[in-house]
């Protein structure tokens, strides 16, 4: 059995943890979006633009999403939290029209809720994700995690956006190697782009606000990956 | 907690390198125990739904039994390192059909040294067959030595590549300190008996509590000759080094 949570780490502690590619969630099999992009015959050569389009959109769709949960999920009851995570989660699909990628998410969402659940257990952010009556998305996930971990809103913004980023400079390095520093060098770069982002949307409280800021060649990219076999990683 | 012991099944490790026969075996073991037996299979795949394809229409079971887990570009981490994705899966299978008696895991066909983490199966087989050379066993590695059971596969095969099965077997029960080897070939009805005998008697040791699973490590345990006469141990992980004092005593990992 893994230790439960009970004195708190700092938020830069559990914000490295998180972001680390050790974590155990299954994070792997996942390149963000890159896989299908370079299928779809994105030159391997705009994998930067790439990162920096989706610093400017997708990653601010799931950052967003990720605060609002985490701020639902926060002071409450199970009750209320379940209520108002399913809210978030409405969100988030409503500007994720892919199914394809709603499915990868939830999937992934089902890997942090077992990390969760075994670190976190009674957390009423926890619980409600345990108890939705079908797995919740890796943003909203994230949040009530971000709660019951006591991570503060900003670190899980920049969380969100460096993870995305880094997502697809390791699937680079599988897909199309290049020297790996400069992949590294991108992932900052792109994630220093967005900064001055952070403090807006660490602000937001409601499901409306969620940016949609959606991006819909990766949706249809996404789509068509998930159609294949001969793929490396599931999206 | 999403693991309740009342649906937990006996989970199955089938590991070896690639094209030895893993997932003919699990559709040997289906066949000889889908009768007597609740079973489910998890297959994971490098790069397609191959193997689960595959074993979905051998006929041997249930299309609905049998799951495939994608592993991304590291067949070994989703058996070992972070066993999430797997994990998530025996469990829905346990779910969906519980109760289950068995449940089959098929790793991605890799290397040597990838064998399963002992919190994802309680027991594993390590797969060589005839056709990758008679030497292999005698090359050793953690799942060679230390599985619960190693299959020598393809036996039929031997004529056509110059092997011979008797030394084979006798090389990997050296290589294994005498621990369990079966020489199997699916055309041998008297090999195929004895899997499933094999599988039978892991159940009742593994229903009565005896059994117990162990690591076979993703490392040999090798000796370390010191001033104090040398210990014997087992690294923790697969990627370290460390130094030896005297020029007569260093081995590289
Ligand atoms: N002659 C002979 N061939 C066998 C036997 N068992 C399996 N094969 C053949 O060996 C080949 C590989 O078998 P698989 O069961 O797909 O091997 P695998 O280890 O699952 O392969 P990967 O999943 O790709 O690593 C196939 O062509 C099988 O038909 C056997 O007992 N005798
Ligand atoms: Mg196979």
């Amino acid at each position: 059995m893994p230790t439960i949570v009970t004195r708190i780490p700092a938020s830069a502690t559990l914000v490295m943890m998180l972001a680390d590619a050790r974590l155990p969630v299954g994070g792997h099999v996942h390149s963000a979006g890159l896989e299908p992009a370079l299928a779809a015959g994105m030159p391997a050569n705009r994998v930067f633009d790439y990162l920096l389009g989706r610093a400017h959109s997708v990653s601010l769709v799931e950052a967003g999403t990720a605060v609002v949960a985490r701020h639902v999920a926060l002071p409450a009851t199970a009750d209320s939290v379940a209520a108002g995570l399913a809210a978030v989660e409405s969100a988030w699909a409503a500007r994720t029209p892919s199914r394809a990628l709603r499915e990868v998410s939830r999937s992934l969402g089902r890997g942090y809720l077992r990390l969760g659940t075994r670190l976190w257990p009674g957390h009423p952010g926890i619980d409600a994700c345990s108890a939705a009556p079908s797995p919740l998305s890796r943003p909203v996930v994230l949040g009530a995690i971000a709660a019951a971990a006591n991570l503060d809103a900003e670190s899980l913004v920049r969380l969100v956006i460096y993870d995305d980023a880094q997502t697809v400079a390791a699937a680079l390095l599988k897909l199309a190697p290049i020297d790996p520093a400069i992949p590294a060098g991108w992932v900052l770069r792109a994630c220093g782009e967005v900064d001055h982002l952070v403090a807006a949307i660490a602000a937001l409280t409601s499901p409306d606000a969620i940016p949609a800021s959606g991006a819909p060649q990766t949706e249809e990219w996404a789509e068509s990956h998930s159609l294949t076999t001969q793929r490396l990683f599931r999206a | 907690m999403p693991e309740s012991n009342s649906t937990r099944s006996l989970r199955l490790g089938i590991a070896g390198p690639v094209g030895t026969g893993k997932s003919s075996l699990i559709a040997t073991i289906c066949r000889a125990l889908s009768d007597e037996l609740r079973l489910g299979v998890i297959t994971n795949d490098i790069y397609t739904d191959e193997d689960a394809r595959f074993l979905r229409s051998a006929g041997v079971l249930d299309p609905e039994r049998i799951r495939a887990v994608e592993t991304g570009a590291c067949p070994h981490t989703a058996i070992r390192d972070d066993i999430t994705v797997n994990l998530l899966a025996v469990e829905d299978l346990e779910r969906d059909f519980a109760l289950l008696d068995v449940v089959l895991i098929e790793s991605g066909g890799d290397n040597l040294t990838a064998t399963f983490s002992p919190a994802l199966v309680d027991a594993q087989i390590f797969v060589l067959d005839v056709a990758g050379g008679g030497d292999v066993a005698r090359k050793g590695g953690p799942g060679i030595a230390r599985a619960d059971l190693l299959v020598v596969n393809k036996t039929d095969l031997a004529p056509y590549v110059g092997v011979d099965v008797p030394t084979m077997v006798a090389d990997a029960r050296a290589a294994r300190d005498g621990g369990e080897v079966l020489a199997l070939s699916r055309t041998d009805a008297a090999s195929v008996a004895e899997l499933r005998a094999w599988v039978l008697r892991l159940l009742a040791a593994h229903r009565s509590g005896f059994h117990v699973p162990q690591d076979p490590g993703p490392m040999a345990p090798h000796f370390h000759a010191d001033d104090d006469g040398g210990a014997l141990h087992a690294h923790a992980d697969g990627d370290h080094e460390h130094s030896h004092p005297g020029a007569d005593r260093t081995h590289a990992h």
